[in-house]
C-alpha cells in the first residue's frame, strides 16, 4: 500500500510538472515579430483633427480599413471592433482605427455619424479619411494590405500596432477565434507599455 | 475473463488521462489551437513550420505549440477510443450474459464516440461554454461506466470478497445523491471557469482576484456544495468503515479515499480563490472530482455486492 502511493504521489508530480511546462510553453507561444513601421502619414479624423503616425506613440493599436456603405464584411469587422472598444474602457493605453477606403462618401462628418452609430463616445476609437491616393498608398505600401480596387477590394484584416508605431500581427477581422488571439498579443503590448 | 478486467482497467486509467489532458488544453487556452477538425490546417500531421500551412488558412491563425497541444488531446482520444472499442468486444465475447457489464461498457463506447463529435462541435463553435462542460460531463460518465463494469466483472470472479462484511442496507440513496451532486458540483465549478472567462474577457489587465469578486452568485453555491458533499462522503465514511460489520479493505480504502479527496478539493478551491486562479491548480481541480466520482462507484459496487451476498 505505501509501495503504491508513493509510486502515485512520483506519478503525480510528473504529471504536474509536464502539465506546468506545457502551460508556460503555451503562455509564452504568442509570438509577436516586429514586421516594419508605419510610414508618415497625416489624415483628419472624425472630429476634424488631424491623425499621424506619431498618434501611435505609447498606445497599443488595432487598425482596420472600411467604409462606411459596405455590405460585405465590414459590419462584422466594425461589430468585433465594437466589441474590443467596449472591452477595453479601463484601459487607456489601447486605441483603435477605422480608415475609409472610399473617401468620396465617407467624410468627417460621414464618418462622425458611422461612429456615433456604432457607439463610440471617446477618442478611442478614430475613424480616419484622407484622399483616395494617399490612402491607397497607406495601405498598399505602408501596411501591405490589398487596395487594387477600392473600396470594394479592400481586406479584412486587424492590425496590430505598438508604441513605436510599429507593425506586429495581422489578424482575420472577421473571425472569432482571431479575435481571441490579438485580445492576448494587445494585454502583452499593454504590458510592455506599462512596465 | 481477467483480460477484459485489464481492458476495463487500462481504459479506465487512460481515459483519466485523457481527461487531464482536455483540462490541460482548456488551461493552456489550446482549444482553438487547430482551426478544422478531425485534421489540423488540413494535415493529419500538424504542421510544424509556417512553411507546411496550405495557402488557404491564414498563416496568423497558425500557434504550433497550442496546435500541437490540441492535436495531442486528439490523438490520445482516438487512442482511448480504440481500447475502449476493445474492451466493449471483449465485453461481448466473454460477458455475453451478463446485460450490467455487456451494455454499460456498450454506453461507454456510444459516449466515446459521441465524445469525438463534440470535438468537432467545439472548433465549429469556436468553443462554445455548454459543450466544453457537455463535454466533460459525458467523459465522467464514461469512466464511471467502464469502473462499474470492471468491479461487477470482478465480483463475478470473486463473489465471497464481500460475504463478511455487513454495511447499512439503506445507503443506496446516499450514493445516487452524492453522486448526483457531484456532478451538478463539476458543472458549477466549469461555470466558475467559463464565467470567468467571459469577465477577463470584457476587463482585460485585471488580476484574477478581482474577476472573481465579479462572479455571479453561482461562486458561493460552488463553495456550499463542496461543503454538503464533505458532509456526505464523510457521513457516508463514518457509516461504511465505523457503523459496518467488518467492512472490506477495499471499502474501508475507498471511503476514506473519498474523504480525503474531497478536502484536498476544499483545500484546492480555497487556493484558486486566495492565491489567483492557478491555471495547474485548476487543472488538479477538476482532475480530482473525476477520481471522486469514480472511487463513489468503485464504493457503490462494494456495498452493492455486499447486499447481494446477504440476500
Amino acid at each position: 500500500m505505501n509501495k503504491n502511493i508513493f509510486l502515485i504521489t512520483i506519478c503525480i508530480i510528473l504529471l504536474g510538472s509536464g502539465a506546468s511546462w506545457v502551460i508556460q510553453k503555451a503562455n509564452s507561444s504568442y509570438e509577436l515579430t516586429i514586421i516594419k513601421k508605419v510610414p508618415a502619414f497625416s489624415f483628419i479624423t472624425q472630429d476634424g483633427l488631424s491623425f499621424t503616425e506619431k498618434s501611435f506613440d505609447k498606445k497599443a493599436t488595432v487598425l482596420d480599413f472600411i467604409f462606411t456603405s459596405c455590405a460585405g464584411p465590414c459590419p462584422i469587422m466594425t461589430n468585433n471592433m465594437m466589441h474590443l472598444y467596449e472591452s477595453y474602457k479601463n484601459v487607456p493605453e489601447v486605441q483603435f482605427v477605422s480608415i475609409t477606403v472610399d473617401p468620396k462618401i465617407d467624410n468627417a462628418s460621414t464618418l462622425k455619424e458611422y461612429a456615433n452609430a456604432n457607439g463610440v463616445k471617446d477618442g478611442r476609437w478614430q475613424f480616419l479619411t484622407s484622399d483616395i491616393e494617399s490612402i491607397k498608398e497607406l495601405k498598399k505600401n505602408g501596411f501591405m494590405l490589398y487596395a487594387d480596387e477600392l473600396p470594394r477590394g479592400h481586406a479584412i484584416k486587424f492590425v496590430l500596432i505598438d508604441q513605436d508605431g510599429q507593425i506586429r500581427k495581422y489578424y482575420d477581422g472577421t473571425d472569432k477565434a482571431s479575435m481571441a488571439v490579438l485580445r492576448k498579443d494587445l494585454n502583452n503590448i499593454v504590458n510592455e507599455i506599462q512596465s | 475473463m481477467n483480460t477484459f478486467r485489464n481492458f476495463s482497467y487500462l481504459s479506465t486509467g487512460l481515459t483519466y488521462l485523457l481527461i487531464f489532458v482536455g483540462g490541460l488544453v482548456r488551461v493552456a487556452g489550446a482549444g482553438m489551437g487547430c482551426p478544422d477538425w478531425p485534421k489540423c490546417f488540413d494535415r493529419w500531421i500538424p504542421p510544424t513550420s509556417l512553411e507546411q500551412l496550405p495557402d488557404y488558412i491564414d498563416p496568423a491563425k497558425f500557434n504550433i505549440v497550442l496546435a500541437w497541444i490540441e492535436y495531442s488531446n486528439r490523438l490520445f482520444g482516438a487512442l482511448v477510443g480504440l481500447v475502449i472499442m476493445v474492451t466493449t468486444f471483449l465485453a461481448f465475447k466473454y460477458y455475453k450474459h451478463v446485460g450490467r457489464i455487456k451494455w454499460s461498457v456498450l454506453a461507454a463506447f456510444f459516449l466515446t464516440l459521441v465524445e469525438g463529435w463534440l470535438g468537432s462541435v467545439l472548433v465549429d463553435t469556436v468553443l462554445n461554454p455548454i459543450t466544453i462542460t457537455l463535454h466533460l460531463l459525458l467523459a465522467l460518465l464514461i469512466v464511471m461506466l467502464l469502473l462499474y463494469a470492471a468491479q461487477e466483472a470482478y465480483y463475478l470472479e470473486n463473489p465471497d470478497s464481500e460475504k463478511m462484511s455487513r454495511y447499512p442496507s439503506t445507503l443506496k440513496w446516499m450514493f445516487i445523491i452524492l453522486a448526483s451532486i457531484l456532478l451538478v458540483e463539476v458543472v458549477l465549478g466549469t461555470e466558475i471557469r467559463g464565467g470567468l472567462e467571459m469577465i477577463r474577457e470584457d476587463n482585460p489587465m485585471v488580476e484574477s482576484q478581482f474577476l472573481l469578486n465579479m462572479l455571479g452568485p453561482f461562486k458561493y453555491i460552488h463553495t456550499i456544495l463542496g461543503f454538503i458533499i464533505t458532509g456526505f462522503s464523510g457521513m457516508l465514511w463514518y457509516r461504511l468503515v465505523f457503523g459496518s460489520k467488518n467492512p472490506s479493505r477495499i471499502m474501508t480504502q475507498i471511503s476514506t479515499a473519498i474523504l480525503g479527496l474531497v478536502l484536498m478539493q476544499i483545500i484546492m478551491g480555497e487556493l484558486l480563490v486566495f492565491l489567483g486562479v492557478i491555471p495547474l491548480i485548476q487543472l488538479f481541480h477538476m482532475w480530482v472530482a473525476s477520481w471522486i466520482l469514480g472511487l463513489v462507484m468503485v464504493q457503490y459496487t462494494a456495498w452493492n455486492q455486499s447486499q447481494l451476498a446477504h440476500e
